[in-house]
């Protein structure tokens, strides 16, 4: 891991020198690009809040909760644990709420058991598709994303069904 | 997702107005802080990067960069644009060092100029690619588990990284699958891409 913390100064360092060597004016060069970030947060908030207020919505009036006891048997067909049902559907919507319900179930069944192995590799192999569909096709006059979030969502999900049987392998 | 959009808030509105009505403005409320503080964390994050890639642009290092990896992106995203494939291909390496809110600002980038260009294969490309975790250190799974008290934190890794390369490749073979070339990629002198276009298409 230690070597992993040294990537990030070292990638500065490198380029910043290499600036230097390439006589850039290295501060007006870098608030140029800075500059660029408020326009870029402002076209995504829109889509952003909009997200977010879904999944808020999802996890709270209980949809999550019944959708998760509802597929709870397809799932255990599949050789996903039941346990894990929620965070798998909670995922692609938010991620900050998926973090939390991993580290619940952390601490509910053991950071080594296999349910939480399992929660791990599925929280790990997967992505917040909604989410960043919002972001990444933000301004986008594209009438329907049908096709790219449905690859999207069932390839995460064939992934998480992977993860679960290499946890009981390995 | 306009569709999703939709089911979702008016099956959960429902729910919540069978059950409790008074807690549904809380919620949205809770949804739109969210958005609003994490808002102020992305624009945080891309201040840095965006900085460190305009110094990365004007240095010349990105072009030099992205010569490396032209040929591969040119296939995999069939496009020609030069641009849109030097910032597509720094969102893949920014994600696979797992450098954190780098990729989104170079992807939302490369996302719009391929649309602009009528591209859509190349923009549903970079998005399942995203969408489906390219990250080699499953970071905060590590973090929390050692957090947690585990014993092996790290023995996660290869589960994680072999179904996580699954559902990459998964997506890019599906994408391919269910998709046409896109026209103007026709244009260029023939190469193996072509005969692949056939039989996918």
């Amino acid at each position: 891991m230690k070597y992993f913390a040294l990537a990030i100064p070292a990638l500065f360092l490198a380029l910043f020198l290499f600036a230097l060597v390439r006589k850039i004016r290295l501060y007006d060069c870098f608030t140029e690009g800075v500059k660029e970030a408020v326009p870029l947060v402002l076209s995504v908030f829109p889509y952003l809040a909009a997200m977010l207020m879904l999944s808020e919505l999802f996890e709270r009036s209980g949809l999550s909760a019944a959708l998760t006891s509802a597929l709870a048997p397809a799932f255990r067909l599949l050789g996903i644990p039941p346990e894990i049902a929620k965070l798998v559907l909670l995922k692609p919507f938010s991620g900050s709420g998926s973090t939390a319900l991993l580290s619940e179930i952390l601490a509910q069944y053991g950071a080594d058991s296999y349910i939480a192995r399992c929660a791990c590799a599925a929280y790990g192999s997967a992505e917040t598709v909604f989410y960043i569909s919002a972001v990444y096709f933000a301004g986008c006059a594209r009438k329907s994303l049908i096709k790219p979030i449905t690859i999207a969502l069932f390839s995460n999900f064939s992934s998480v069904i992977l993860g679960c049987l290499l946890c009981r392998v390995l | 997702m306009n569709a999703v959009f939709a089911a979702v808030f008016v099956v959960s509105a429902a729910l919540f107005l069978l059950s409790d009505p008074e807690a549904f403005l809380p919620a949205l409320l809770a949804g739109s802080e969210k958005a609003a503080t994490l808002s102020l964390s992305l624009l945080s994050a891309y201040c840095v990067w965006l900085g460190f890639f305009k110094v990365l642009e004007k240095s010349g290092l990105s072009q030099k960069l992205s010569r490396l990896v032209f040929p591969a992106a040119r296939r995999l995203f069939r496009s020609d644009d030069r641009e849109a494939l030097t910032l597509a291909s720094q969102n893949l390496s920014a994600n696979l060092l797992g450098l954190p809110g780098a990729p989104t600002p170079l992807g939302i980038k490369a996302v719009k100029r391929f649309e602009k260009s009528g591209n859509r294969y190349a923009s549903d490309m970079l998005f399942v690619l995203n969408a489906t975790s390219l990250q080699l250190l499953p970071t905060t799974v590590i973090a929390l588990r050692v957090a947690a008290g585990s014993a092996a934190a790290a023995d996660i890794v290869l589960p994680t990284l072999i179904a996580t390369l699954f559902s990459t490749l998964c997506g890019v073979f599906l994408l391919r699958l269910f998709s046409k070339t896109p026209p103007h990629s026709r244009k260029t002198p023939p190469r193996p891409r072509k005969m692949r276009a056939r039989l996918h298409g």
